[in-house]
């Protein structure tokens, strides 16, 4: 349902027009004639709708903001959206109708005798779909627009998204209690030696089917959905991304779970790992080092850490322990309505688009607690990954299956 | 005995147009759309833009009216040169191929324009049995 008939007393209500208004007070403040969007986080966090395809916002220095996206998905956007039809263009190869005429004719207006100054979305990302301005589409719209300056301004939405609202957050709970249900159904299916004859694909798409039917709306992550990991690809070197593949599951194998659920933008994500059968004394071993530092981890959250400081104290925890070789050294990832991934904070730190390891977190900020435990020398590695709410005193982790390394 | 051809963007071809519409075209068949296009001819002869404005109540077309500039506002209006549209009315080229060629520019929301593109395709067949002299 589209959130334009959600009630403002609804528990995933977003008051959309405010953050449009709220960019267009930090348009005026930074001098900025008119911002073009076109980042997946900027569209998800103004629209209120998924736009797989290339899509833009153009937003005015008052009123309403028009987006332009791929023409065969245009009205099923403006269906989801609280936006209009009117509001919602699509874009398609005619004269009149690509991608830079439509963007020039809905910005040309807002830029005296030609000149301006257009706010766009630029940068650098290890995510792919993030949606930066790309060369190309700068130079067209430099060449219609030749008097206008273009100046990067991501940084306006950046900010304003930092801190989650409430229905924000009540959709990332959803999300995450959909998560469980997929979980659960993966342990109903591998426990009692059900996993016996089941691969990888078959977990994620079992997982995928429980989780649909409780109303996700798709294994949101771009790393293949839902990652399942076996064996040896449990382990893979300083690796945390395993599309999940056709391997046979396996007695004695660690198996690692890792289900991502959408719900209204919001996104669950989290991880569980199993030993198929049983499990030998030093893999328990490697177990528990694991589900130690995990417990310690969410201790850690809260107001005023920074990744760094957290990091110290993990690795100092591994090394006491004497796993300090098979922890990969980070510890979260950013995470925001669909598109709003990887990246912490802001594009503050000492390396430009990565975090900013001194970035000190905040009340109502959220993140993806996100550990990879990996030994390849022994095929055995495990992944915690949960959604998790910053607060004034600890965090709130989302998804509510039990934190362990369960033998099935 | 040869039948009279009227003038393109005359009056009288603007009168023939509006009069035939009423007649064949039923509210049923524009699927009882309410709309107004403009077909802006450059390039005329005498180097002129012309444009054609139609309006649409109901399904029903109201009125097929020949204007200059200032041209009214319209929800739809389609730009090409004079001989492209000629070419058009003589069935030489499709309409869509000149869109997608960018020989023809579209203004209004494409979405829209999509879902009435059978109802104009009606009306451009009634138009096109004009015998017109370009």
């Amino acid at each position: 349902m589209p959130t334009k008939k959600l009630a403002k007393d609804d528990p995933y209500f977003i008051d959309f027009p405010k953050r449009i208004k709220s960019i267009q007070k930090e348009m005026a403040a930074n001098g900025i004639d008119i911002y073009l969007g076109s980042r997946l986080r900027t569209l998800s966090w103004t629209l209120d709708a998924f736009c797989p395809w290339r899509s833009f916002i153009v937003i005015p220095p008052e009123g309403l903001p028009t987006v332009i996206t791929f023409v065969i998905d245009a009205a099923r956007v403006a269906d989801e959206s609280w936006l209009d039809q009117d509001h919602i263009l699509g874009y398609g190869p005619m004269g009149g109708q690509d991608q830079v005429s439509l963007l020039s004719m809905l910005i040309k207006p807002y830029l005296k005798g030609g000149k301006g100054i257009i706010g766009m979305e630029t940068g650098m990302g290890n995510y792919l779909p993030e949606g930066h301005l790309t060369l190309f589409e700068f130079v067209m719209l430099k060449a219609v627009m030749p008097k206008a300056t273009f100046k990067n301004a991501h940084d306006i939405v950046d900010k304003l998204a930092l801190i989650k609202d409430q229905g924000t957050i009540n959709r990332f709970r959803e999300a995450s209690r959909i998560v469980d249900i997929g979980h659960k159904a993966v342990y109903d299916s591998i426990k009692k030696g059900g996993y016996k004859t089941m691969t990888e694909t078959e977990i994620a798409g079992l997982a995928a089917y429980a989780m649909r039917k409780a109303g996700s709306e798709w294994e949101w992550s771009f790393t293949g959905g839902n990652e399942i990991a076996s064996g040896y690809r449990t382990g893979l070197a300083a690796g945390a991304c395993t599309p999940a593949s056709r391997r046979k599951l396996k007695l004695g194998e660690p198996l690692m779970v890792d289900l991502h659920a959408m719900f209204r933008l919001g996104l669950g994500d989290h991880s569980h790992n199993y030993f198929l059968g049983k499990a030998t004394k030093r893999q328990l071993w490697h177990a528990q080092n694991f589900v130690d530092l995990m417990h310690r981890c969410l201790k850690s959250y809260k107001a005023g850490i920074s990744p760094t400081k957290l990091a110290d104290d993990m690795l100092g925890f591994a090394e006491e322990r004497g796993f300090q070789d098979y922890l990969v050294p980070g510890f979260e990832h950013g995470i925001g309505m669909m598109g709003d991934e990887w990246r912490i904070g802001l594009n503050d730190g000492p390396f430009d688009y990565w975090t900013n390891p001194e970035h000190e977190y905040k009340k109502d900020e959220m993140l993806i607690c996100a550990v990879q435990y990996a030994c390849p020398e022994e095929n055995i590695g495990f992944r915690y990954e949960n959604p998790i709410l910053i607060m004034e005193k600890g965090c709130e982790a989302m998804s509510k299956f039990p934190l362990s390394v369960d033998v099935v | 005995m040869p039948e009279k051809k009227i003038k393109y963007l005359s009056k009288e071809w603007a009168d023939e147009v509006t009069r035939r519409c009423k007649k064949e075209l039923t509210p049923e068949k524009m699927k009882h759309i309410t709309s107004s296009m403009l077909t802006i001819n450059t390039n005329c002869p005498g180097s002129k833009t012309k444009a054609v404005y139609y309006t649409l109540k109901n399904g029903v077309v109201e009125s097929v009216s020949i204007v200059e500039a200032p041209l009214p506002k319209a929800e739809f209006s389609i730009t090409a040169e004079y001989d492209m549209f000629a070419k058009i009315s003589k069935a030489e080229v499709k309409a869509r191929s000149a869109l997608m060629s960018g020989k023809m520019v579209l203004k209004g929301n494409l979405v829209k324009a999509l879902t009435l593109s059978p109802t104009v395709d009606r009306l451009n067949e009634v138009i096109a049995k004009i015998p017109t002299e370009f």
